[in-house]
């Protein structure tokens, strides 16, 4: 029972795993379109290996969860069903949306609890993601296998001649790499897995057609960083980066992604004959120290089979071309405007510290604990900033801001690499290095929810390197009030399939909870004009907790739901 | 080699584990508990037995859900030879809706369960066992007047498909003791849903 992956195991150590590999196909994961998502996070399980299942988490489904498309423009509202065992978020990586609605440490949804966030897609078209992030859990959900891709869709890049069906020339790639202890469970005690997952599926092969093909890949893993390129050094062409679509075309053999950033760049496999195979590899061999995955211990807490090793990503066949195939990419995608160090009117400065072995101390920023309470930082609205993060420690970052995109406009360890030459959320900190960037915080302004700031490497966000700002407005603080008596009244009561809200204030958020004080909705800036739909709730007592946006006072108000009869 | 707080807890971990004495060889108390049918069960009850199968299940874990069968069958065959099977569902009803005491009567009706189903609100018989997981599968032994744990785990290897099981833990565990042998394995690792233990007020 064991043989199996006994041999697969010596296979990748050595770097051999080729002809004698068994490839399973690719799965791709199914999409959801419109402007309602249903999402439904449970705990399921996946056959991996041979022998028991690896219990893992999945969102619609059994591992990672379906791929979100949204139009720009459009007004998307999200149920977040928490079916998991454990309290849970979901943050929408990426999305510029207001703080209350990002599913950052503080939005958190207890098990059995639907939330209901929405906002208007203002970004450009992309390739972004969702997953949880609960603070000190985050690691252990998305090893489970939380997640999904969102693609953001628009006019301008519409019109563009670039491959665009999904799972045919338009292929999600999200790489992350699992272990496994005796009872097939995953385990973490490295962050850096034995086994490489591409979209969930070991040993991945697919078909792709001769013709340009286009990759969204997203580096979803704890810690480990790719360095990826063709087995056959061939040309590709960085398309976009976290946040939109480059301006033109930039040829590259190698690119490097850390956790939490996204690549998207076009092939062509035209020039191959059908049946001609190829890899999308990881060249992770003799990288620079600092590098996630670069250590050369093959166990221990940071080892791992695929550490400091070149590994296949993807084995890839060459099939005849599509109707309607791309057979050029366009030499001009868009013309970005970029912020520069001189739109700045306020510089920061964050660093990297402690983590040094033996003192005791995980990394930090500027020698400061994460604190749920805390707000590291005041941004204040319509401001431009130059943030400057400088990491003089023993190890390579990824860092993430929530809320915005922005500019790279320095690297102190020399120039910026041309395929992170756009709208950025994430990028690799290396050792020793400060990366300066230029952002604007133009709009939701909110006193109350924060947004954060961290490393990506999972085990680093949970140890502490974490902080959180909020942008704040002279007009968004929190209004002193001494009204005792709100107008605040719920109708129909008893109510059967909805209630409504009357009151004169605006609603900041409404949570209802049963009788037993279990959380059955978290519904942040609801819309009330359609009312509440209770029609899933189980005849019972039940209370509404208004908060009421101006004074940020919370009220509650019984009301009791009838059977249907 | 980097820092020293990711690799205590995990070293502490170990060091813990060196000196956590075996759930097994340990006696438990008997608990008289809330069955599907509407009365209260305890393994005094079964003065006949040798031993139990106890078995911390739940309604709304998928893993858990997929071993009621296979408890069918080892209810029928071990019940038999004075090994009676009882699940418990410890499981949190205040997160958990669908495990719930009516949700219970009516999976035992309608998937014909043929062992007493145990509804430990106050989750003191999970605590009592150490359970951790859903499934978490435990035999009693009756020893000199105790009921003494002689294995504690998984009920077999493989989950989703039974026909692929190597070992069946669970039942090569009171094969044994029938024959009046030592459990070859008495503990392996449960895999399953986390059984949440509600803080107390």
């Amino acid at each position: 029972m064991k043989l199996r992956t006994t041999l697969a195991a010596a296979a990748l150590v050595t770097g051999s795993l080729g002809a004698q590999a068994q490839y399973n196909s690719l799965w791709i994961p199914d999409t959801l379109s419109g402007t309602t998502f249903n999402l439904y996070m449970k705990d399921t399980f996946v056959q991996f290996l041979t022998g028991n299942q690896t219990i893992t988490a999945g969102i619609n489904g059994a591992f990672w969860g379906p791929t979100l498309i949204f139009q720009k423009g459009d007004t998307v509202h999200m149920n977040v069903h928490n079916n998991l065992n454990d309290s849970t978020t979901l943050h929408w990586h990426g999305m510029h949306l207001p703080a209350v609605m990002d599913g950052g440490p503080h939005q958190i949804i207890p098990p059995g609890t639907e939330w209901q966030p929405y906002w208007k897609v203002t970004n450009t078209a992309s390739t972004f993601w969702y997953h949880p992030h609960l603070n000190m859990e985050t690691e252990a959900q998305i090893a489970s296998g939380l997640g999904g891709f969102i693609i953001v869709r628009d006019s301008e890049e519409s019109a563009l001649t670039l491959p665009r069906t999904y799972g045919v020339d338009d292929i999600p790639l999200v790489l992350t790499s699992r272990s496994f202890d005796a009872s097939n469970a995953f385990t973490t005690f490295s962050p850096y897995g034995d086994y490489m997952l591409t979209n969930g599926t070991m040993n991945a092969k697919t078909s792709l057609p001769k013709q340009y093909v286009r990759f969204r890949i997203l580096n979803a893993e704890l810690e480990r960083g790719y360095n990826l390129g063709f087995s056959d050094n061939r040309t590709f062409y960085i398309i976009g980066t976290d946040g939109g679509l480059v301006d033109a075309p930039v040829a590259v053999t190698r690119v490097k992604i850390l956790p939490g950033e996204r690549t998207e760049f076009a092939v062509s496999f035209a020039g191959d004959a059908e049946g001609d195979s190829l890899d999308l590899m990881a060249y992770n061999s003799g990288l620079e120290f600092g590098f996630p995955g670069s250590e050369p211990s093959t166990s221990g807490a940071f080892g791992s089979l695929l550490n400091n090793t070149n590994f296949k990503v993807l084995h890839i066949y060459v099939s005849a071309a599509t109707s309607g195939a791309v057979s050029s990419l366009p030499t001009t995608l868009t013309t970005n405007t970029y912020l520069t160090a001189a739109d700045a009117t306020v510089s920061r400065t964050l660093k990297v510290t402690d983590g040094v072995p033996g003192e005791g101390i995980g990394f930090r920023f500027d020698s400061t604990d994460f604190i749920m309470d805390t707000i590291n930082k005041y941004v204040q609205l319509n401001t431009v900033e130059k943030w400057s993060v400088t990491n003089s420690n023993v190890f390579g970052h990824s860092f993430h801001i929530h809320d915005i995109q922005f500019k790279i406009i320095s690297r102190s360890s020399g120039t910026i690499p041309s395929y992170e030459d756009g709208w950025k959320d994430t990028y690799y900190l290396h050792v020793n290095e400060t990366v300066s960037f230029v952002t604007r915080f133009n709009d939701y302004a909110d006193p109350l929810h924060p947004f954060m700031y961290h490393c990506h490497m999972a085990p680093h966000e949970d140890g502490g390197l974490m902080g959180q700002f909020v942008v704040d407005s002279a007009t968004t603080g929190v209004a002193k009030t001494t009204e005792s008596a709100p107008d605040l009244t719920l109708y129909p009561n008893p109510a059967k399939g909805t209630v409504f809200v009357s009151t004169s204030m605006q609603a900041y958020y409404i949570t209802i909870t049963n009788a037993v004080g279990h959380t059955m909705l978290m519904l942040p800036r609801p819309n009330l004009m359609k009312g509440i739909d209770v029609r899933n709730f189980a005849p019972g007592t039940y209370y509404l907790t208004f908060t009421d946006d101006k004074t940020k006072q919370s009220y509650t108000r019984q009301f009791v739901k009838y059977a249907d009869l | 080699m980097r820092t020293f707080k990711f690799i205590a807890p995990a070293a502490l971990a170990l060091l813990l584990s060196a000196y956590r004495p075996l759930p097994t060889e340990k006696a438990v108390s008997d608990f008289k508990l809330l069955a599907t049918t509407g009365r209260m069960v305890s393994l005094a009850d079964y003065p006949k037995a040798k031993g139990f199968m106890v078995v911390f299940t739940c309604n709304h874990c998928p893993f858990a859900k997929v071993y009621f069968n296979r408890l069918n069958d080892l209810s029928k065959k071990y019940g038999a030879l004075g090994v009676p099977l009882l699940a418990i569902s410890s499981s949190d009803t205040v997160n958990f809706e669908e495990d719930g005491y009516g949700k219970m009567k009516e999976k035992t009706a309608k998937e014909h369960l043929t062992f007493p189903y145990l509804y430990d609100g106050s989750q003191a018989t999970a605590v009592d066992f150490g359970a951790k997981k859903t499934p978490h599968a435990f035999v009693v032994w009756k020893e000199n007047g105790k009921l003494v744990v002689k294995y504690a785990g998984a009920i077999d290897d493989n989950g989703a498909e039974p026909e692929k099981v190597v070992h069946h833990y669970l039942a090569e565990a009171v094969d044994a003791l029938l024959a009046g042998k030592a459990v070859d394995v008495p503990e392996t690792k449960s895999v399953g849903c986390t059984l949440g233990i509600r803080a107390k007020k």
